[in-house]
């Protein structure tokens, strides 16, 4: 037979989920913080702004998706070589796939005006200076061509991204990155470095 | 009333658990044996070892910034060789630029698999992370023990390895890093990465946007200490909040001369030839060993466990 909870046993438990949530929350605290301090005022136009962007690229990861799924997938303990012959087919199947893409699909001139106008805004003088020490430094910038649907240029050496540049940029799936070059801004496919797109002039 | 009594109990030490506080965060490094721990094999005067080789010890290397395939790159590898035999570490952490220029099967081959062949046939497991010469697909190469992963947690023993992306720290790796740093319950946790939010490089130095995204991490979740590379010497830094930082980025490239010189940040630095770092942590002490291309031991010392008070 069945007894009823005692009203003790109930409150006491009640007690100990929502200490369990708070401390959770607790736990969660810091990069919600750091996040919302890098996070950059955004305005309903803008707002409006980012989901277009967002959107178009959720649109590219339809068709990346399908060519994925014709190619060889890399195990997670593959041999160099399997690592090449992947690397190969999914550019040239993902090249095919986007023929025809041109410069400033994906960075629409209200995004890339947005990106400009929120660095320039957002970064401090000093993180500014931080930035570019970081993005122009001659020893690891290399010459770039910058075409859109080609590879970035081998041997790759990418500029890593600052912290909190990144921060303030529109977010991307883990299958976009964005990457500098100079004061250019690029998009590249992760698993392939397909320039995907960039902006001109994007360095606060 | 007896039920009662026992699930109130159990609650309370729930409640204690979940909100205990932050462990102090006060530490010393040592010269020499701090552990205790019982020394199981004799240094052997060729290969002079300061470490105490204690049974059930965990160990492992640190190279950094290695890829070059160059003859100084073998050298320091054979030296790790020579360690090996009277340090039997089981573990590599790479700091990144595991592989510089090109990646053709033939450069995965002449700048990683030949130059550390024979520890890989002794079963020596290597751990990388990503440097800004570094392609995101070495995370599929068996030997990188990556598992197709850009940033990727291991334990071993007591100690827990966190192995982050620092070419890109963005939301989703500092949100997964958070949550797994949130359940981790090791003794000691450390991070390994390639830019260093403390350096004293004249090349390129602290990292500080970096160390502003991060740093609140380390120091509320009690990370003990930080490996990175990028900066090609080895550096130890004065603690940090409680958290020591080691730039080890010489074992394939050196810079030399270019650890500013007075830095505020230096506690031991060594510029002058390519090394790598030997660690091995006995319970609450890790000791540290940095060996030189030529066998020289130009640091040494034991951190005790910034969590537990000793």
């Amino acid at each position: 037979m069945i007894q009823p909870a005692k009203p003790g046993i109930v409150a006491s438990t009640v007690l100990l989920i929502a200490v369990f949530s708070i401390s959770r929350a607790a736990q969660k605290k810091v990069v919600d913080q750091i996040i919302k301090e890098e996070q950059p005022a955004v305005s309903a136009a803008d707002k409006a702004t980012i989901k277009a962007f967002q959107d178009r690229v959720a649109q590219y990861l339809k068709v990346r998706a399908e060519v994925k799924a014709k190619v060889p997938k890399l195990a997670k303990d593959s041999t160099p070589e399997q690592i090449q012959v992947a690397e190969n087919a999914y550019v040239v199947s993902l090249r095919a796939a986007r023929a025809g893409a041109r410069q400033g699909a994906l960075f629409t001139p209200d995004v890339a005006q947005y990106i400009r106008t929120t660095l320039k805004r957002e970064l401090s003088s000093t993180e500014k200076k931080d930035v570019r020490e970081t993005v122009l430094d001659k020893e690891t910038t290399i010459p770039v061509a910058l075409k859109v649907n080609y590879p970035y240029p081998d041997p790759k050496e990418f500029v890593e991204m600052p912290a909190k540049l990144l921060l303030k940029l529109p977010e991307l799936p883990k299958e976009v990155k964005y990457r500098y070059v100079g004061r250019t801004l690029l998009l590249l496919d992760t698993d392939s470095n397909l320039i995907l797109d960039y902006m001109v002039d994007a360095l606060a | 009333m007896r039920g009662l009594r026992l699930v109130l109990a159990i609650q309370f030490l729930a409640i204690c658990v979940l909100v205990a506080p932050a462990y102090a965060q006060t530490a010393k490094v040592a010269k020499g044996n701090a552990s205790g721990a019982k020394v199981s094999q004799p240094a052997s005067p060729a290969v002079p070892l300061t470490l105490p080789v204690a049974d059930g010890s965990v160990r492992f290397a640190v190279i950094g910034d290695t890829g070059t395939a160059s003859k100084q790159q073998h050298e320091v590898a054979d030296v790790m060789v020579k360690y090996h035999g009277v340090f039997p570490f089981d573990t590599v952490v790479m700091m990144g630029d595991n592989l510089y220029g090109s990646e053709t099967p033939a450069d995965y081959k002449a700048k990683f698999q030949d130059v550390y062949q024979p520890l890989l046939d002794e079963k020596v497991k290597f751990y990388a992370s990503l440097g800004n010469h570094d392609q995101p697909n070495e995370r599929y190469y068996e030997y990188f023990n990556m598992n197709g992963k850009e940033y990727y947690h291991f334990t071993k023993g007591n100690v827990a390895f966190y192995a982050l992306n620092s070419n890109y720290m963005d939301k989703a790796q500092l949100k997964w890093f958070e949550d797994e740093l949130a359940k981790d319950t090791s003794d000691w946790k450390i991070c390994f990465f390639h830019h260093p939010p403390y350096s004293s490089g004249s090349k390129h130095g602290s990292d500080k946007q970096l160390r502003e995204i991060v740093e609140p991490l380390f120091v509320k979740y009690g990370v003990n200490v930080v490996l990175t590379g990028h900066d090609h010497f080895y550096e130890r830094i004065k603690p940090q909040k409680g958290i020591y930082y080691f730039v080890s980025g010489a074992g394939g490239k050196l810079r030399e001369g270019n650890v500013k010189a007075g830095s505020a940040l230096t506690e031991k630095a060594y510029d002058a030839d390519m090394s790598f770092m030997l660690i091995e942590v006995v319970k609450d002490a890790l000791h540290f060993q940095v060996i030189s291309r030529t066998g020289e031991t130009v640091d040494s010392g034991v951190i005790m466990n910034q969590k537990k008070k000793v």
